[in-house]
């Protein structure tokens, strides 16, 4: 199953890293990813793909907890 | 004022008194500013020992421990302590020295990326690589460490910000904790209507009952609801162990009692727990016959593992309390008969079911000798390792609360407990800490008896030595056709000399005879001391629940592995009463498949839940919105 991520995080050192780390050890492989720096300078927005067999809601809740996680949203890929 | 006096200063104003560490480079001025504070530093022998010193420290205390180390090895020696208060929710702040900035990235003397280290195994870290950041830094990490589930947080500190101008920045504030998020109400009426329907109802309290500061409103729930418990390694005490509503520990080790009740309850309440592997057995077969209602404050938890028919997200303290009138209520409801009947079922089980401590021979039998240590012992802290004696302690220590019990649950690290009872040591001087360990586990942090000799700390070691690797060795016996790997320890060191050259105390038992004599000149020296307890090596761990098997095919002492399907005999009828139950064909419509719905705590009205509450209601033991007890927060 495939589900897409938007992201919005803390522009702080290990943000990326930390969103990408807990999607890979929780059971979700990225596909994809894209992201840009917001205009003031202080978030990432970050757009991203995943597959794996567990649920997407499992995986939102887990960046959720993330520090760096600002806002996320989780839908299934059609 | 640079920035490590700050910080010393900072770490002040959060509250810490204490801190364990080892100085080296990269952390050398934050030792300069130190001196001469108001801080007690307490040097450890091995970094390891400074992170399960704090860590014990603050299992102990439910305060925020604090240990520090410099970069580069002294960073990765915290690691395994670090790990550990990750996997068991234990507040901690640990600061490492870093390199200087310029210098980062450059493969540096004693530079290691111990940001990037440590980031799956901690709540969050920072990097503050300007002396501006750290008010910012060291009051989060604090909110954060301390707020919601607790976990461990790390600073990793540049040389060069510690050594930086701070004279510019503000007084450190206490860090505030984040408010406890509260279950919602739909979630909690949803939870009540489960509990309604149950004939069968079980309570499976674990480690976030402590953590919530939630032992005497459990206490208060379980009573008033006749609830009968299991709770597990961390949650053990949370009901006192002579209780007659405690069941026991569940799980790999757990009572039969306990495990023969999950296998056949109803409805599994499920409070501050998790459904870790060890707790559950077989997942797909664990509890086959019950609906769960599941209380959380992380809702990460919540459907993990377990799809929980009432998840509820939120304090625990709060949510039983307000769910206990109503939960009461219902032992007049038209299931009130067949809960009681249940009730006296499992209690009946549970007095037939106990230990014995009745082994032949005139060696030690040490289930028998942590059972007397128990009595002898009553108010005192208990700090284990890991392998058999842990589990030991878990299933024979009469323990009246979860925080006099620190055991590395999740981690399972040996070498925690001598560390673990030092640092519980230092935070209650007064109190009474004995560190239960094994051959194997004492000599992984072995060097901190001089940390223990240094400071006189009055900790009594109890060393359990069959010198072997006991666990491992139980298992290659069991499922390895005694094929012994690597288990032998049969040249371990003279463990009274080794205590006495660190200028502790010691002495030494081998007979059952003895053991009294010995506990108690054990428990009367007036500093540190340790007992080496000689047992035997084939004495092994019992009940047993072999890997992939459910709970309800425990192992007892004489089984092997040929036989490892052998249920425990039954010829009592109680026992076999619940045996049955619990050997029913499963006719439940939920098969226990990981699902998620962990966003409860907004959207708790879960299909199930809401087909409950319609049923509840055909059966006239539907929740009124008035079941409720008020919330404090709820408008009066």
């Amino acid at each position: 199953m495939r589900y897409r991520l938007d992201l919005t995080l803390r522009h702080s050192e290990g943000a990326l890293t930390r969103v990408l780390g807990t999607a890979e050890r929780r059971g979700f492989r990225p596909v994809s990813v894209e992201g840009d720096t917001h205009a003031d300078g202080d978030r990432w927005h970050l757009q991203m793909t995943v597959e794996g067999d567990r649920p997407g809601e499992s995986l939102l809740q887990q960046l959720a907890k993330l520090y760096d996680c600002l806002d996320v949203q989780v839908q299934p890929c059609t | 004022m640079n920035g490590a006096r700050w910080l010393v200063q900072a770490l002040r104003a959060e509250g810490v008194d204490t801190l364990f560490g080892y100085p080296g480079g990269a952390i050398m001025p934050f030792y300069d500013a130190l001196h001469g504070s108001s801080l007690k530093h307490v040097l450890v022998r091995h970094e390891q020992g400074a992170a399960f010193a704090a860590n014990g420290y603050a299992r102990a205390s439910g305060r925020v421990g604090v240990c520090v180390a410099t970069s580069g090895p002294g960073a990765s020696n915290l690691i395994t302590g670090i790990a550990d208060a990750m996997l068991d929710s234990v507040p901690m702040v640990c600061i490492t020295g870093q390199v200087g900035t310029p210098l980062m990235g450059t493969d540096a003397f004693q530079e290691l990326d111990v940001f990037g280290m440590t980031m799956p195994i901690v709540k969050h870290n920072f990097l503050p690589r300007s002396v501006d950041d750290l008010p910012r830094v060291v009051s989060e990490a604090f909110r954060l460490a301390r707020s919601g589930r607790p976990g461990p947080v790390l600073i990793d500190l540049p040389k060069d910000v510690q050594v930086a101008d701070a004279s510019h920045l503000p007084a450190h504030a206490p860090a505030l904790v984040d408010p406890v998020p509260q279950p919602s109400e739909p979630a909690l009426h949803a939870a009540l209507a489960q509990l309604a329907l149950a004939q069968k109802p079980l309570i499976y309290g674990g480690g976030g009952i402590a953590l919530g500061d939630a032992v005497e409103t459990f206490r208060e729930f379980v009573e008033a609801a006749q609830i009968p418990a299991v709770l597990t390694l961390k949650g053990l005490g949370a009901l006192q162990d002579d209780h007659p509503l405690n069941l026991g520990m569940l799980g790999m080790h757990g009572s039969r009692a306990a495990n023969l009740a999950v296998q056949a309850c109803d409805l599994l309440f499920a409070v501050g727990a998790r459904f870790d592997d060890r707790a559950t057995g077989k997942l797909a077969e664990f509890a086959p016959h019950a609906r769960v209602v599941h209380l959380d404050i992380d809702a990460c938890e919540l459907g993990k593992l377990r799809f929980a028919d009432a998840p509820v997200a939120g304090d625990i303290a709060t949510g039983m309390r307000r769910m206990q009138a109503a939960a009461a209520a219902h032992l007049h409801g038209r299931h009130g008969p067949a809960r009681l009947a249940w009730r006296d079922a499992c209690t009946a089980v549970k007095a037939k079911t106990g230990p014995r401590y009745d082994a032949p021979g005139d060696g030690v039998y040490a289930p028998s000798l942590l059972r007397r240590l128990s009595a002898l012992a009553p108010e005192a802290v208990v700090a284990c390792d890991v392998g058999q004696h842990q589990m030991w302690v878990a299933q024979h220590w009469a323990f009246d609360h979860p925080r006099k019990h620190l055991t590395s649950g999740a981690l399972g690290a040996m070498g925690f407990g001598l560390p673990a009872a030092i640092g519980a040591q230092l935070e209650n001087p007064s109190a009474q800490v004995i560190c239960v360990s094994g051959d194997g586990s004492f000599l992984m942090n072995v060097q901190e008896l001089a940390t223990l000799a240094r400071y006189r700390l009055p900790v009594k070691i109890v060393l359990l030595d069959n010198q072997a690797l006991g666990m491992v060795r139980q298992w290659q016996e069991l499922f390895f056709e005694r094929r012994y790997s690597e288990i032998d320890l049969s040249d371990n060191p003279d463990f009274c000399a080794l205590a006495q050259a660190f200028g502790i105390e010691a002495l030494h038992v081998d007979r059952a005879a003895d053991v009294d004599t010995a506990l108690e000149t054990l428990l009367a020296a007036p500093g540190p001391a340790l007992l080496h307890v000689a047992i035997d090596q084939n004495a092994n761990v019992w009940p047993l629940v072999p890997p992939n098997r459910n709970n309800a095919e425990m192992l007892d002492e004489g089984g092997d592995a040929d036989e490892a399907t052998r249920l425990i005999a039954a010829d009592d009828p109680d026992i076999a009463a619940l045996q049955a139950a619990a050997a029913q064909p499963v006719a439940r419509r939920e098969a226990a498949a990981p699902a998620s719905q962990a966003s409860s705590a907004a959207t708790a009205q879960t299909a199930p839940a809401a087909a409950a509450q319609a049923a509840a209601a055909d059966t006239g033991d539907a929740e009124p919105a008035s079941a409720l007890a008020p919330s404090p927060c709820s408008p009066s």
